[in-house]
Order: C-alpha cells, then structure tokens, then sequence
C-alpha cells in the first residue's frame, strides 16, 4: 500500500514538473557549458544536474558522480545517457618559478591553447592562468624549411601573474586542480553557436530538458533511466561502472555527432549538415547501430514530424559499453562541426529536434 | 596651529592624495578597458581614433593627417615637444568570401612574427564591418578526423591558405547581408583576462594600454596646461613600412613627421619583456629604449622627470623601432619610452598596470615641466 501511494504521489510530482512543453534545453546548455567538469572532476557539474532535475525523480548518485534515476516499470528497460565530462588538464607540478605544468593529454589540439587564457579550478575557486607562448615564438626561425618542435600538453608553461611557488600556492592552485580553456560564447546568430564543451553538454542539456518535459503516460509499462555519466573522454569509465548495475534492453548514448560541415573535411563521410535536424549516429568506431533499429527511430521521428538524419562518423560512445550486458546501442546526436576544439558549433533546432526525439522515443518505443 | 592638529592635518592630506592616487588609477584602468574592446588594425584605425576623439575632454581641438592619425595640441611658447603613440595593432583582413559563406584571411601589413597567423587556429574572433562586429570562428579540423598527414598540414604548419572564418551562414549572398566587405578587419576575440599580482592579458592589450595612457596625458594637460607648446598623438599605419632602401620606417610615422614637424619627439612604444635576464620585465616600471651609448639631453630630462615623479625606470639598448626612425636627425631628438609587454604579439599580451601608472606619471612629469627645456 505505501509503496503503491509513492508511486502515485511520484507521478503526481512528475506530472506538476512540467511547466510547459517548451523546450529549455537552449538555455540549459548556454548555462551548464561553463560549469567545470574535466574528467575526473564533474562534482560540480552533477551538481547542476541533480538541482536542476525536478524533485520527483529518485536521483542515485555514485563516488564517481555518475548521476541518474529511473521511472517506470516492466520491459523493455531504455537509457539513455550522456557524458558530464569535459576535455581540460589537470595540474602536475608548481614550479618554483610559480608557473603550472600539467599532465599528458587533454584532448584538445595542445596549439589552439598556446598563447590563451585558462581557468584552474581550485578548492577556493578558479584562477586565470595563460598559456605561455612557446620559447622563441618571436625569433626568425634559423631553418624555416625545418620542421618546429611539436608543441603539446607536456610543454605547458601556465602562468598565473606571479613569480613563486610559494605565490602560487597562496592563490590556492594545488596539484590535481584541473584546468579548462576559458569559455567564451560566439553567436553567429540566435540559435546558432559555438564554444567549448558543447560536447557533451549539450547532450547533458537535451537529457535534463527531456526530463523536464517528461510525462508520466510516456513511460507506463517501461523502464526508462536516465544517466549522466563520467570520464568519457578518458576511456568511457563513467559507463563502465553504470554497467554493473544497469542492463538496460536499449541505450541511446546522446553525444556528439562528428560532422564534416566544415571547410576543412572531407565531405565522404559525416557530412550532415548544421541546422537540418538531429542525428542518429548509426555506426561510429564503438558501435554499428542494427539497421532495423535505426528503422524504428526514423518512423518514430516521422510520425512526431521531428528532422532527424542519419550518418557515420568517428569517436566512440558510452552506449558501447552496455552492448556486452545485450543492450542494443543506438547513439542519438545532433551534427556538431570542429569537434574537441574551443569553438565547437550547434543550431538551437538540432537540440530541440534531439530532445523531442528522446521524448519520443520513450513514447513509442517498444 | 598645534603639532597635533598639524599632524592631523598632514595624515587627512596624505590620506586624500592616496584616495586621488587610487581613483587615478581605476581612471586609466576603466580607460584601458574601454580602449581594448575597440579593434584597431592597420588601415582600420577609424573606430579606435573615433572612441578616443569620444573621450578627449572637449574644447581640445582634433587634428588629422588624413592617414588616420589624429593629435590634440596645447598650444605654448617655444619648440613643440611631439608625443606619440601607434594607434594601429598587427591584425587581419577579409580577402574574400567563399561561394559557401565563409570567409579568407590576408594581412594588411607583414606579421610581427613567424607564428602570428598560427594563433588564429580554431579561435573566435570578430569581423568589424560598417554594420557592426560579426562573430565568427576560424575553422580546425576535427580531433576525431586528424590523420597525422593533415596534422602536419592543418596545424602544424598552419597557413592563411588553410584558415577559413565560419560565420554562420551558407552562402555569400548571406554574408553579404550580414555586412561583410572584403577588407574588413579581422581580430582577435578582446577577452581581457585579470591575472594574479596586477596583470591584465589580452590581444593588443599593450597598444591599448599605451593610447590610454596618452588619452590620460591629454586629461591631465587640459586640466593643467604644459609650459611647452605639446602635441599628443595617436599614430595610424605604423604598422605598415615605407618602401625604399635601408631602414624601412613605418608610414604612419613618416607622415606625421611631415604634418607636425617636430624637433623633439617622444615614441610611446611598446617592447617584449622577459625572464631571461636581457629583456626588461613587467612591473619594474617604463623602459627607455637606448640606440646609442651616449646620454641625450631628451633622455637626462627623462631621467630627471622619473626621479621627480618616484618612477623607477628600464634600460634596454636597441634600436631605433619603425616608428621613431623618422623622428631621429640631426635637427630633431627622439626618445623611445616603452611599456614593458609579456609574450607581446600574441593573443595573451601580459601588462603590469603598476606601469602603465607609471607611465602616465613619468610622461606628466614630463611634460608638465617643460620637458627639460
């Protein structure tokens, strides 16, 4: 009985979280991009989450800060998942000079951070920090055939402002702080952006928006769970550890598509342009989506009138994990051009199309 | 008047010159923000000597040498002292737009240095055209679609022939109606970062941080006329070099040379700080920039002026820049006062604002008591 009265009042909670079927998800993203969660590090980003998921939903949070929680009952079992991490660096050593070296990786191309601003995340907030330009950056090159010293994370010469260790420290850098490049929001128009972390976060955004507008006769007679997951960037090791306790019939790992809508690609694969609907990442380099399932999806998007497209790209994704458990994998996107760069690009209606696919999908999906 | 009521009277003072001191410096501080958010290239000087002319205390007439270069001038007896600062940073231009909307990149002058178009990978920056600034993004590959071979193409060797602006849009048609023109300035995104110890970084933030001080000089001055006949100048296309044989000095500078004629001339550069021992550093005040061994009569007047305004000053042996190569003959003196700048020519210019301070203080001085003369 008091279970069964739970339930009720659960669903009552959920049903009276959704203010309107307006999706918040644009916002959502241009607010939780510029929270900090370099792998390893997303504490304050499952934050953001969990506060911002209506207090209905039983949240379940693990020493990783994985977060997630689960609605309804029966088979099948859907999650769907994406990644809180983000691509930074975590601080190795303070020199004596009171300048930051950190540790291999990162990432992102080690050149488009030379000569930038970054942010060190420290227990007493951040603290802005430039990368120095290479040694010599200014002097004629003796050779200029000659190829230049490859400039990576390990050459990172962070400079704070100050001249000592001992200054440093006072500023509250310690080793393991983690570093992001600093933020900034390029508008190209309303509805149409770039920045850094738009991978993932906008999947984190479109999952917190669906669950927003989440009603409880979408899931009746289902599981659905939703996850954000961690360290993905460094090896998928957030789902991993989801996968020991969730073994879901479905996964859809909602993640970046990696688009050649760009100058600089090829066009021969991956070219699925900006702006013309969210994704279905039928095959990637973790994961080849059965075609029947991809068929399920596309009648789904055509029946809810939702622009969807369908591509293979590069990069792998956190529903590959579950594939060993019997998941199927069926990764969901939106076209993202310059993937793992500072200036990562998305239209406002290809987030909209994605959150209104995963809203469908857990309508009609059997 | 009692001892103690003197003493009183001495700290209230002391106190009121730190508190004038202090809103003094968040003056030129809030001057330099407003400069800094302002693009200026080569060629494309006009919003920057626009937001100066805006604000110059008014009743300070304007003049122009048509090139771009704008000057107030305080009328005295005797000789003109000329002072000077560049008014144009290193930057890049729309070279053309692509059937697909994107847009080329070329250079209005030659770059500081080998890198200076390699800081463009992957970064926002802000086209200005007539319309108003358009964001965009230098395009990069992929990370997930990076073959070594195109590694070393598209990054490691990056060139102006692989850099595309994404703006947005589709078509040209479509950049065209968002107000793009071939020959736009094309610049860095202008995010100044606060760092630690009382350092600002920035793109150009040392160019910025010089016109400020000279626009806090023009201040001062209207406020408290020079003894000297003073001109104050900001200097367009000195970015650009004069053609000819031997020293090439920059075209902006020639023509002012030939407009204002001066015999004593004052070069407000900037100059590439350091830690390895050689280069002046950040925070250890102006650097005068010293072409010959022996001290000019300029220069003695400067030291005596630093010594009045409590400025502790640089030496830095070098010689002459583009910019003041004009200035220097046998008629005529010029002396280089240069703010010290961290990793200069590159997105992340570093200052100290203790010498921008100083700076200002030092030129005041100056100027203020006649220049030595």
């Amino acid at each position: 009985m008091i279970k069964r009265v739970a339930a009720f009042i659960l669903t009552i909670l959920i049903s009276t979280a959704v203010a309107s079927d307006g999706s918040r998800a644009w916002d959502i993203l241009r607010e939780i991009l510029f929270v900090p969660g370099v792998s390893g590090h997303e504490g304050p980003v499952s934050d953001f989450i969990q506060n911002n998921v209506p207090a209905g939903f039983k949240f379940q949070r693990d020493r990783m800060h994985n977060v997630w929680f689960t609605v309804g009952s029966g088979k099948p079992h859907i999650l769907f998942v994406a990644h809180s991490d983000e691509l930074g660096w975590v601080v190795d050593k303070i020199t004596p000079e009171g300048r930051l070296r950190v540790k291999r990786g990162g990432g992102l191309l080690p050149e488009a951070a030379e000569a930038r601003p970054l942010l060190i995340h420290t227990a007493r907030g951040p603290v802005s920090g430039i990368v120095a330009p290479r040694p010599g950056y200014d002097e004629r090159r003796q050779q200029a055939n000659a190829p230049e010293a490859t400039f990576t994370a390990e050459n990172f010469d962070i400079f704070l402002g100050v001249a000592s260790e001992a200054e440093a420290r006072a500023l509250g850098v310690a080793e393991g702080d983690s570093i992001t490049p600093k933020k900034v929001l390029v508008d190209f128009a309303p509805g149409l952006m770039a920045s850094r972390a738009v991978d993932d976060r906008a999947g984190c955004a479109a999952l917190l928006d669906a669950a927003l507008r989440l009603k409880a006769d979408a899931f009746r007679g289902k599981t659905v769970t939703f996850a954000w997951d961690v360290q993905e960037e460094t090896g998928l090791f957030g789902a991993t550890e989801l996968a020991k306790t969730l073994k879901p019939d479905f996964v859809f790992a909602i993640d970046t598509f990696v688009s050649t809508d760009s100058p600089l690609e090829s066009k021969r694969f991956g070219y699925l342009p900006v702006g013309k609907g969210a994704v279905l990442r039928a095959v990637d380099s973790s994961n080849v989506t059965p075609r029947t399932e991809i068929r399920k999806v596309m009648a789904i998007a055509k029946k809810h009138g939702i622009p969807v497209q369908v591509g293979n790209s590069r990069g792998g994704n956190d529903g590959s994990v579950f594939l060993a458990g019997g998941a199927v994998d069926i990764p969901l996107s939106w076209p993202g051009s310059y993937a793992h760069s500072l200036i990562e690009k998305i239209d406002r209606r290809d987030l909209e199309a994605l959150t209104d696919l995963i809203l469908a999908v857990i309508s009609d999906w059997k | 008047m009692t001892d103690r009521t003197a003493k009183k009277i001495g700290v209230l003072l002391a106190l009121a010159c730190l508190a004038a001191g202090s809103l003094r410096a968040e003056d030129l501080k809030s001057l330099t923000r407003e400069l800094f958010v302002v693009p200026s290239t080569t060629g494309n000087e006009d919003l920057l000597a626009g937001k100066i002319r805006g604000i110059l205390p008014r009743g300070l007439a304007i003049e122009e040498d048509g090139l771009g270069t704008i000057a107030v001038r305080f009328r005295g007896p005797a000789a003109s002292t000329f002072l000077l600062a560049a008014l144009d940073g290193y930057g890049h231009l729309v070279s053309g737009i692509t059937p697909d909307g994107y847009l080329t990149i070329d250079r209005p002058a030659a770059p500081p240095h080998a890198r200076f178009d390699a800081y463009l990978l992957g970064q926002p920056v802000i086209v200005s055209t007539a319309r108003g600034p358009v964001q965009g993004v230098v395009s990069q590959p992929a990370m997930h679609l990076l073959t070594q071979e195109r590694r070393k193409t598209l990054v490691e060797n990056f060139s102006l022939e692989n850099a595309f602006i994404d703006i947005g849009v589709r078509s040209e048609r479509e950049a065209r109606d968002k107000g793009i023109e071939i020959l736009d300035p094309i610049t860095f995104w202008p995010g100044l970062t606060e760092l630690a110890g009382d350092k600002w970084s920035g793109p150009s933030l040392g160019l910025k941080a010089v016109a400020a001080v000279l626009v806090a000089v023009a201040e001062s001055l209207a406020k408290e006329p020079p003894p000297r006949e003073t001109i104050i100048a900001w200097v367009a296309q000195t970015k650009a070099a004069a053609r000819g044989r031997g020293a090439r000095p920059a075209l902006g500078a020639v023509r002012a040379k030939t407009k204002w004629q001066p015999v004593r001339t004052i070069v407000v550069d900037i100059v590439a700080a350091g830690e390895d021992g050689k280069a002046p550093l950040t925070g250890k005040g102006p650097v005068f920039i010293l072409p010959k061994d022996e001290p000019s009569a300029l220069r003695q007047a400067f030291e005596r002026a630093a010594a009045g305004a409590g400025v502790s000053c640089q030496f830095l042996a070098a010689a002459d820049s583009p910019v003041a190569i004009p200035f220097a003959g046998p008629q005529s003196e010029v002396l280089t006062v240069a703010l010290p700048v961290q990793f200069l020519n590159t997105p992340s210019e570093v200052i100290d604002l203790k010498d921008i301070q100083a700076l200002r203080d030092l030129l005041e001085r100056f100027l203020k008591t006649g220049g030595g003369q």
